[in-house]
């Protein structure tokens, strides 16, 4: 609704009014709406800066009595927290590249090949998207077992890399970018993989950001795969870290707050860095052929 | 994995052409298919096996084919409570979807997935493309709806326990609006599930609104052009060239986000436990008590295949409307 | 694929093998949780190692909330740790049913084991009359109360001998919504609320029939409503742990596991806790009830049936649960299964522990029900009547209402 204008012409007054009262109305909502999403933040970080007996306390003190800054270094010192933190960051990073990689790869053949059995081995890639993780987890980690994969990082990447998400996502996405593209570089004597390269990558910068982004954030919040396949503290991750704040007698609420808030900084990082991919729109250069 | 001999266009044989183009087809998937066969594909099928099987864990040879007696086990209905005269077919299914785990986690599970699927979507197409371009601050906006995806779920679901707590800041805001309402959103039977809805829509709008936002980026800026030189409005465009445009990536959308509805089990498990009763237990949920307080391994795969099964379904259809409409 | 696989297995196994072989000595592992913050598994660890120099314990530290489903999927991926804890008695019936515990009634035979330091809990451990796994923790349940509030309320500390209907009177009075202060606190769990009726004797929650239970809903609703505890719906969704509650120093009494006691005497050491003076008197209990009656769970040990060291597992185990590896236990304030004078002697010695003659004299009750016994219809059973707590102290049904549905939900389920 917002689209900029586009043609720098002749403008009538109404229609600049009513774009004005337009941006007005779509501002107020907005803002509206950023508050409402921003609310529990505000009460996660003031609950990381609180007692642990504080948390809970109701009816809800937005502003802790005293600010217990401490908390922030005590994540440090009371759970080896550097080492989750690298773990993850070791973790996250592998699987992004890997699965930015190989699922662009995969998807160029679903969105613009034609090859036997494309359909059904789709199906298949969006079937074992279907069947929760809960139920085939166990032959899944009797297999990695046997393969030795048991406790070590490299399970959690295997286990993350290859998802069917990601070839799902990139397959849409190149859906989108116009099959003559493709075939105007085929008789041009390109072959696949320079298409891909040449003309399907550059296009799907904002895709692959995208891709890049979930992949990222999903590998660092998964706790699921981690607390089954990683035991010993040296391999653990961060997740399975904030856990540990919940103990059998007693839980730390105020530092999972606060380890959660210093968790949300490196994700928010990477998101806020590929943003700009979602600004340039298509070269339009390169559709008129 | 390659020839499929009840393919609709059966050829003589492939031409050097088609083969040379399937080889190079199979070139570019191998590097995923491969680590997705081995590490996803495998455990899957072999838990589709173990729905019909019992197995107590230790060696997956040790599985024991059991027919369909898993399948027997979730569906059965002993009916305990019922007399004599309630036992008709009507009846019957009253009970399942009213009294028995399965039905009452399938009738959850349908009810959170219909609602939270299109009220997702439309915030996140809504937010996209009022943060496609034109905003000023969009980038602020943009990482701010974005955040309560990449939070930590323990700390939200705590968060938001406290927001909807009787006398909490949802509360005071629902009674400034007149509305006479002040229980725990988490004690009450019906307002359960709508703190689940309202905490999974929060928390996936700003994620659909990424793949919405990228898709825009996708849109030629010509048909836009073309469009206002034909003198279409804002209205038009949006319905005409925006829509349109974005199916390949409503398609995903939905059934991704039908599929992760389906599959909910971290804002339940955290923040309901299920309850009260079991207003909110949903299909995941129960699975996962099955296998893993219960232990029975066969019986829990056998409740995932029902989810596959309407999964499948309802995406096959979504992707056959898709062809049509693309025309691929 | 499958001998690939075999293969595969033996080869690591082999590897396992020869590295532990190739270590000097042996080492026994064993699976639990929380092992940074549980003292007595330090002081167990220490006291074995001294008296056994050639053997090493070595804690695999599981997330405590996680337990069961990790432990799960560790036994049933052939996992060779040597020891698995045992939490709850539900997890170990199927661990039994799966073949994944060692079978004890060959070693307590051939090294003449004393079961009887246990007075009878271990048979909470038996199915179909073998022995699967020995306790060393036993946790019963008590009255903490904190002295401070009342003394400053002038109202005289509760006794050993108190009827249920004393306690509710004693909880309205010490009640003070100026001060804050609340008479009493009940934690989520159903335990803390009804498993009370089991201390008779007679019943149980797996018997199908829960009228018994009514009372003591009947009794915290009423005291809810008096304002003398914090409404469950609140409690259960802000999450507030009961140790928190009770730490707050705002709380008269509160009826909680022993394993509290250790919790406590550390969290007042360290000056987490606004508490000064506290105790523990025994559970009220209902007038046709034995004073000191009371429920309580076990904490046990159970030899992974694919460890590669039984012998050493055992011999560990043997030592764990019975005089020695208590009295180890007992040193950190927890309460060892094995019971006998010199370890209550040892638990009122430890540091911090309340001074009184009631809170010593607390520590040996007359009787401990089983918080609930474990049958293969125990998991199911226990998950139907919690969901059913829920629904009552939510009171989305009545008291009445509830009872109904626990009984016709467990009909349900004992006549799969």
């Amino acid at each position: 609704m917002s689209q900029a204008v586009a043609s720098k012409g002749a403008i009538r007054q109404d229609s600049k009014a009513a774009h004005i009262i337009g941006q007005i109305v779509v501002y107020v909502v907005l803002i509206a709406i950023a508050l409402f999403t921003l609310i529990p933040f505000v009460w996660m970080l003031s609950a990381s800066l609180k007692l642990d007996r504080e948390v809970f306390s109701y009816p809800i003190r937005w502003i802790p009595e005293t600010f217990h800054w401490e908390n922030y270094s005590l994540i440090w010192t009371k759970v080896p927290m550097l080492t989750y933190a690298k773990n993850t960051a070791i973790v996250a990073v592998a699987v992004t590249f890997i699965q930015t990689l190989t699922s662009s790869f995969a998807a160029y053949a679903f969105a613009k090949l034609h090859f036997k059995g494309r359909d059904v081995l789709f199906m298949a890639y969006i079937g074992t998207i279907a069947v929760p993780w809960q139920a085939y987890m166990l032959p899944q980690f009797i297999l990695m077992r046997s393969m030795g994969l048991y406790d070590r990082l490299l399970a959690i990447m295997v286990l993350q890399a290859f998802s069917a998400f990601g070839v799902f996502l990139m397959r849409q996405f190149y859906q989108n970018i116009p099959t003559e593209l493709c075939e105007a570089a085929r008789i041009d004597g390109l072959s696949e993989y320079g298409i891909w390269f040449k003309i399907m990558l550059p296009l799907s910068k904002a895709a692959i950001a995208t891709l890049v982004i979930f992949t990222f954030v999903g590998t660092w919040n998964d706790y699921m795969g981690p607390m089954i396949y990683l035991t010993h503290d040296a391999n653990k991750t961060i997740q399975v870290g904030l856990r540990r704040f919940i103990q059998e007698n007693s839980s730390d609420y105020h530092l999972i707050m606060a380890a959660s808030v210093v968790s949300l900084i490196p994700v928010s990082i990477v998101f806020l860095a590929l943003q700009k991919y979602f600004i340039e729109g298509i070269a339009t250069s390169g559709l008129k052929g | 994995m390659t020839y499929f001999p009840g393919d609709p266009k059966p050829k003589k044989r492939m031409s050097r052409l088609e083969r040379k183009n399937t080889l190079i087809a199979y070139s570019f998937l191998a590097p995923n298919f491969i680590g997705f066969a081995v590490f996803t594909l495998v455990p899957v099928v072999l838990s589709v096996l173990m729905s019909f099987s019992e197995w107590k864990g230790g060696a997956l040879s040790s599985m024991k084919f059991m027919g369909l007696a898993n399948y027997a086990n979730i569906f059965s209905t002993t009916r305990v409570g019922m007399t004599m005269a309630d036992k008709g077919f009507l009846a019957g299914i009253a009970y399942f979807f009213n009294r028995v785990d399965l039905g009452i986690a399938l009738k959850n599970t349908v009810f959170y997935t219909v609602v939270t699927v299109p009220l997702t979507l439309v915030c996140s197409v809504a937010l996209a493309i009022a943060l496609n371009k034109s905003v000023r601050g969009a980038v602020g906006f943009r990482a701010v709806f974005f955040f309560p995806y990449v939070a930590s779920m323990v700390a939200i679901c705590v968060c938001w326990n406290f927001m909807l707590m009787k006398d909490g800041p949802i509360n005071q805001l629902i009674m400034a609006l007149g509305i006479n309402f002040n229980k725990s959103w988490t004690a009450d039977n019906t307002m359960a599930m709508w703190s689940i809805i309202l905490v999974s829509v929060w928390r996936n709008m700003g994620y659909y609104m990424v793949i919405y936002l990228a898709a825009l980026q996708g849109i030629p800026r010509e048909l836009y052009e073309a469009a206002t030189v034909d003198g279409a409005n804002k209205w038009q465009q949006f319905t005409n060239i925006t829509l349109p445009q974005l199916s390949p990536t409503t398609f995903f959308a939905s059934v991704m986000l039908m599929i992760s509805c389906f599959k909910i089990y971290d804002t339940v498990a955290i923040m309901t436990g299920g309850g009260p009763g079991r207003a909110t237990k949903m299909l995941v949920t129960y699975i996962y008590d099955t296998a893993f307080v219960s232990y029975e391994y066969g019986t829990a795969s056998a409740i995932a295949m029902i989810l596959l099964v309407i999964v499948l379904a309802v995406t096959i259809v979504q992707f056959s409307m898709e062809k049509k409409f693309a025309n691929d | 694929m499958k001998k690939l696989l075999c293969l595969a297995l033996v080869a690591l196994m082999a590897l396992s093998m020869a590295a532990i072989a190739s270590a000097e000595g042996t080492t026994v592992s064993i699976a639990t949780w929380d092992v940074g913050t549980t003292p007595y598994l330090k002081a167990q660890k220490d006291a074995y190692e001294a008296s056994h120099p050639d053997v090493t314990i070595e804690y695999i530290d599981l997330a405590s909330q996680d337990y069961p489903t990790k432990a799960a999927a560790m036994l049933a991926a052939n996992d060779t740790t040597d020891i698995f804890m045992v939490k709850e008695i539900l997890d170990l019936h199927n661990w039994n049913e799966a073949g994944y515990v060692e079978n004890l009634n060959d070693y307590i035979a051939s090294s003449n084991y004393d079961l009887s330091g246990f007075v009878g809990m271990d048979a909470n451990y038996a199915i179909d009359g073998n022995q699967v796994a020995l306790p060393f923790r036993s946790d019963f349940w008590v009255l903490f109360y904190n002295k401070d509030i009342f003394d400053a309320a002038g109202v005289e500390y509760p006794t050993n001998d108190m009827s249920w209907e004393e306690y509710k009177e004693l909880a309205i009075k010490l009640t003070d919504a100026e001060k804050g202060i609340y008479g009493t606190h009940y934690h989520t769990w159903l335990s803390a609320v009804v498993n009370h009726s089991v201390a008779d004797g007679v019943n149980t929650l797996i018997d199908g029939e829960y009228s018994d239970l009514a009372y003591f809903y009947q009794l915290v609703l009423d005291l809810e409503d008096a304002g003398a505890c914090m409404a469950y719906p609140e409690l259960k969704a802000s999450g507030l742990h009961y140790s928190g509650a009770f730490g707050n120093g705002n709380i008269a009494m509160m009826p909680m596991g022993y394993w509290y006691v250790a919790t406590m005497i550390s969290s007042i050491a360290d000056g987490t806790y606004d508490v000064g003076n506290w105790g523990i008197v025994a559970m009220p209990t209902k007038d046709d009830v034995a004073a000191g009656s009371t429920f309580g769970n076990l904490t046990g040990v159970a030899i992974n049936a694919k460890s590669a060291n039984k012998d050493a597992a055992w011999d560990y185990i043997a030592w764990l649960c019975g005089p020695e590896g208590s009295a180890a236990t007992a040193s950190t304030g927890s309460r060892p299964a094995w019971v006998s004078d010199d370890v209550a002697d040892v638990m009122a010695s430890v540091e911090g522990f309340p001074t009184d003659d009631a809170s010593k004299a607390a520590l040996l009750p007359t009787y401990v029900g089983v918080e609930i016994p474990g049958t293969d219809k125990s998991a199911d059973i226990s998950t139907a009547l919690n969901e059913v707590h829920t629904e009552i102290m939510t009171r989305n049904l009545t008291v009445e209402e509830g009872i109904d549905e626990m009984n016709l939900r467990v009909a349900e389920i004992l006549a799969k």
